[in-house]
């Protein structure tokens, strides 16, 4: 780790501190994620091994933050006997990104508060959204979910105008918690139905209801369901959705923390959205359907009218 | 997150144009380097000590899957390639070994404890020390341990080549994997990318197998927007030689043994491919190295013309699409 000093911390990412950084050799700025590795006698766990060279594999497209290399640093001294050592030893795993001056919510925020509030520009709502959904089809089509995409997690170069995905999903060997290891609260307003029902078993949709989340999100300079806690959360979705029922999305009310919610009737969406024209708003509807089977997939996202206007050749 | 070799990224969906133009893309990234090869053609120790360290992994993986020791033997070339040769003490190639197998082993989710593999050498290292060398080696190799191999280009390359048959769909599969299997010792062929490899081997198993389908394959193959044309014919002369050397190593074998069961066999080999005739030689060769191969050819052997007419049907159809 000597290669790199550490300028600031930026972040509590998901799975742990992220600092900026530079190359000492280069100049070069980097994200820097400290992760702690669990080891056991058998060495590097196999699930961390499977995971990150996943993530170093699906970095390499150019929607998702590139993964510049891994740092394994094993603080044990190297005076201390096998076992002592083996006691004391406490690997960490420095993943280096690559480092992205702002991300899409600080995007946002300037464009709501500060001395000139203004919409974001329709055309780069567009663009924003595109490459938003080929890096979630890019995941998909691994069989990797993000789980966890929020505006923050979406960092930007802006005179390149490019967008790409930060804090991909690890699974087993880094499990997503509901509190970071800080105790910060992991944010609820891009969390899906279905999760926030505590369904077993859930899917691609996840992913696909953050996005249109956000997308609503860049459009009205404000989140759309700003729930504060998941029953709160719930209730936000509902009310301008309308309450689910067994018809829009069977199975709904024997998820394992369904209760008696009120009957809300769903609102007219465009409403929420009233400068989004109807074919990006009849996208967001499909990106935020009830029945997770129906919820429209990345790569269909894709080729919805809503994106006809765009320039797909620049991407 | 599981991994095979087939499938180095998890789900892959076969026919998805995009996951298969970024496996063509990042292929690069898990082979080594060009020097790597200059290297061992030029200093024959070097050469000495890769072979001894990939047959101590190829003694470790007896028991196991073969893939495990052809993954393993790529993490050892790309390690090599990147830290220069290590120590030729014999502790240390020995640690090497043992460290780069337990690393597949663990990417492949096969059962197994480090203590299997220490036994029989006089050798055992200590928890910490393997996991030391673990450790050197996923930083040499970038923790790009999903390394994409020829393997993972064998559907990708039978499905270019239109066979309706499943049968023969496995047949060429079986036989491809097993010439890439082979010609992993044959250090010539570190200068080719995966992909190149993988569609050579199924040509030279085609060539064998199905010669009269062979020139639509060739067709196909160099067709192929990803591939190079001249790379693959330079590749695919290495190549042959390897399959070659497997014909002869088994005759051989055959021929230096006294065993009567090798000679019945020989024997009632030579009787069924006079029926089969075509592709004789092939057939028996092939017959002699595995009696499970033996048994998917003389099956498919069965209604094998119906199967070459169709077959050579649609390469006719393609052939005058093309025209």
């Amino acid at each position: 780790m000597d290669k790199y000093e550490k300028l600031e911390k930026v972040g509590e990412g998901t799975y742990g501190k992220v600092y900026k950084a530079k190359e000492k050799a280069t100049g070069q700025l980097v994200a820097l994620k400290k992760t702690r590795l669990e080891m056991d006698e058998e060495g590097v766990p196999p699930t961390a091994l499977r995971e990150v060279s996943l993530l170093q594999m699906l970095s390499q497209s150019i929607y998702i933050v590139r993964l510049l290399s891994v740092e394994h640093v094993d603080k044990t001294p190297k005076s201390a006997t096998a076992t002592a050592a083996a006691a004391a030893s406490k690997p960490l795993l420095y993943l280096v990104f690559e480092y992205l001056d702002t991300d899409l919510k600080k995007f946002i925020d300037s464009h709501r508060k500060g001395p000139n509030p203004r919409p974001l520009p329709p055309s780069l709502v567009q663009s924003f959204l595109f490459q938003l959904c080929k890096g979630v089809a890019h995941c998909h089509s691994h069989g990797v979910l993000h789980r966890d995409l929020k505006p923050q997690n979406l960092l930007l170069d802006q005179q390149k105008g490019i967008l790409k995905i930060a804090d991909l999903g690890l699974g087993r060997a880094f499990t997503v918690p509901l509190k970071s290891y800080t105790h910060e609260i992991v944010t609820l307003w891009y969390r899906a139905p279905e999760v926030l029902l505590g369904s077993a078993h859930y899917s691609t949709g996840v992913d696909m209801w953050s996005v249109g989340c956000i997308f609503a999100e860049m459009v009205r300079r404000q989140a759309l369901f700003p729930g504060d806690s998941e029953f709160q959360q719930l209730l936000h979705i509902f009310r301008l959705l309308g309450t689910p029922t067994e018809e829009q999305w069977p199975g709904v009310t024997s998820l394992r923390d369904w209760h008696v919610y009120p009957r809300w009737e769903s609102q007219n969406l465009a409403r929420a959205v009233p400068s989004l024209g109807p074919e990006g708003t009849d996208l967001l509807s499909k990106m935020l359907r009830y029945n997770p089977a129906e919820r429209i997939s990345a790569k269909a996202a894709l080729d919805h009218p809503y994106f006809d206007s765009l320039d797909k050749s620049q991407f | 997150m599981e991994f095979d070799l087939e499938n180095p990224l998890e789900n892959f969906q076969e026919h998805h144009s995009d996951a298969v133009s970024f496996l063509f893309l990042i292929e690069s990234d898990h082979i080594p380097s060009q020097n790597y090869l200059q290297s061992l053609q030029t200093r024959d120790f070097d050469v000495s000590v890769r072979r001894e360290v990939v047959s101590l992994i190829s003694q470790f993986s007896c028991s196991f899957e073969q893939v495990l020791s052809y993954l393993a033997i790529n993490y050892l070339d790309r390690f090599l390639a990147n830290q220069g040769i290590l120590q030729p003490k014999p502790w240390a190639l020995r640690l090497l070994a043992v460290s780069c197998f337990s690393l597949a082993a663990k990417m492949m989710k096969t059962e197994f404890s480090i203590s299997d593999i220490q036994g029989d050498g006089g050798i055992i290292f200590e928890a910490q020390t393997i996991q030391r060398m673990e450790a050197l080696i996923l930083g040499a190799l970038q923790w790009r341990m999903r390394s994409i191999t020829p393997f993972s280009f064998i559907p990708f390359f039978i499905n270019l080549f239109r066979l309706n048959d499943p049968t023969l769909k496995q047949v060429l599969k079986d036989r491809a994997t097993d010439i890439i299997l082979k010609s992993q010792r044959e250090i010539k062929l570190l200068e080719f990318k995966p992909s190149i490899i993988a569609a050579s081997a199924l040509l030279s198993a085609s060539h064998e197998l199905l010669p009269f389908l062979y020139p639509c394959f060739l067709i196909a193959v160099s067709d192929c927007y990803y591939i190079n044309k001249e790379s693959i014919l330079q590749c695919y002369n290495v190549i042959q030689d390897v399959a070659i050397q497997g014909y002869e190593s088994v005759f051989n074998m055959v021929a230096s043994s006294d065993t009567p069961m090798n000679v019945l066999d020989h024997h009632f080999l030579s009787s069924e491919s006079e029926i089969t005739n075509g592709t004789t030689a092939a057939a028996t060769a092939l017959g002699l190295e595995k009696d499970l191969k033996r048994r998917k050819i003389s099956d498919h052997g069965n209604n094998r013309t119906v199967q070459i007419s169709q077959t050579q049907q649609y390469c006719l159809t393609d052939r005058a699409r093309n025209i």
